[in-house]
């Protein structure tokens, strides 16, 4: 099975290489989507055997993952993966990830941090996912337990017919409502979280605000363009 | 003639110069500069003839208000909210399509780059078999 990993990137010149290099022992490309960084990433990701495209501007994380759908889909990957590229997530975990859709068992796996063990998620972020993910699961139908995770794997037709529209972190629970509107078989699979000491970005208290609006509010989510079972 | 007659006159004089100055270098619409036009124009009036304001009297009676000062901050509020409100939708129209400009150079520059793929920038795509 070929597989394309997508990463959306800003300013991850520190840890974005060991995410590509180990992202590559497993996928047939990499995808970076740089989203304007202000450092070296787009460099770093080139030389460490990555695909590079760039936003001219910063449009967010959903937005880069946007782009990294669209260039991965002219490829004839059947699975893509997607890994944020902070070194949140392991990319020795990508096998893991993509067997429940070599097993033809389900079409969009989770890697999920609740699953595993998630000692180093701070309270407040746990608390936060904890919520949202009920939320998404109301919304969807489908029971998830980490509906913000990033660390993902999709199959082919889901991207065919499933793309969000959502510019920022938005775009994880839409992906997911989107899929179970479509009647595509969504499974979780344990990942390891690893947090760093100091970490400077990621969703904070007024993304989880504007992510549970647009989970609860039927409206911000479409539809997608052919479900599962009309294929 | 108060102090306060001659700062509201000369802040209107001095936008409506500026305004005008706007409109001849065509950085402003018509539509936008009679707008601003009238405004400045009434805020001159009001500085230079106080008494500008005896003549909302009639307004201001007629809409049940009890002086022409309530008439003019009541409905300069609103038209300030119709303002705020047209502003922002503007900003998310605009917010809009510069994303979609955004996407398209970058899929544009993954496109040539698969096209020129030795020309500087590294091989972006495989294309899709047509099998």
């Amino acid at each position: 099975m070929r597989v394309a990993c997508i990463i959306p990137a800003f300013n991850e010149e520190s840890t974005i290489a060991k995410i590509i290099q180990g992202a590559l022992k497993h996928c047939d490309s990499v995808v970076v989507v740089d989203d304007h960084s202000q450092d070296h990433t787009p460099e770093i990701s080139q030389r460490a055997g990555a695909r590079v495209v760039t936003h001219i501007l910063r449009l967010g994380a959903g937005a880069a993952l946007l782009t990294g759908f669209k260039i991965a889909l002219r490829t004839d990957a059947e699975a893509f993966v997607t890994i944020d590229g902070d070194g949140q997530h392991d990319p020795e975990e990508i096998p893991s990830l993509l067997q429940p859709i070599q097993d033809r068992e389900a079409d969009v796996i989770i890697g999920s941090r609740f699953l595993g063990r998630h000692g180093s998620m701070p309270l407040h972020k746990w608390i936060g996912n904890k919520f949202l993910s009920i939320a998404a699961s109301l919304a969807s139908g489908v029971r998830v337990l980490d509906s913000q995770s990033g660390f993902r794997a999709y199959r082919r037709t889901v991207l065919d017919y499933v793309m969000h529209s959502q510019r920022d972190y938005r775009y994880a629970s839409e992906i997911l409502i989107l899929a179970a509107r479509g009647k595509f078989r969504i499974k979780e699979v344990p990942v390891r979280t690893i947090y760093a000491a100091r970490r400077r970005r990621g969703a904070g208290i007024r993304d989880g605000f504007k992510i549970l609006y647009s989970t609860i509010r039927p409206k911000s989510i479409g539809q997608p363009t052919m479900t599962a079972s009309e294929r | 003639m108060e102090p306060y007659a001659i700062a509201a006159g000369a802040f209107g004089a001095a936008m409506l110069v500026f305004t005008t100055y706007e409109l001849l270098r065509r950085k402003m619409s018509l539509l936008g500069y009679f707008f601003w036009a009238v405004l400045w124009s009434a805020l001159i009036l009001i500085g230079v003839v106080p008494q500008f304001y005896s003549a909302l009297l009639l307004a201001t009676q007629a809409l049940g208000m009890y002086t022409p000062l309530h008439f003019v901050t009541t409905f300069s509020i609103l038209i300030l909210f119709a303002v705020v409100y047209y502003l922002g939708k503007r900003i998310a129209e605009l917010d809009d399509r510069l994303s979609t400009i955004v996407h398209h150079i970058a899929l544009q520059n993954a496109n040539i780059a698969a096209v020129n793929p030795g020309k500087g920038k590294e091989k972006l795509l495989e294309p899709r078999s047509s099998s």
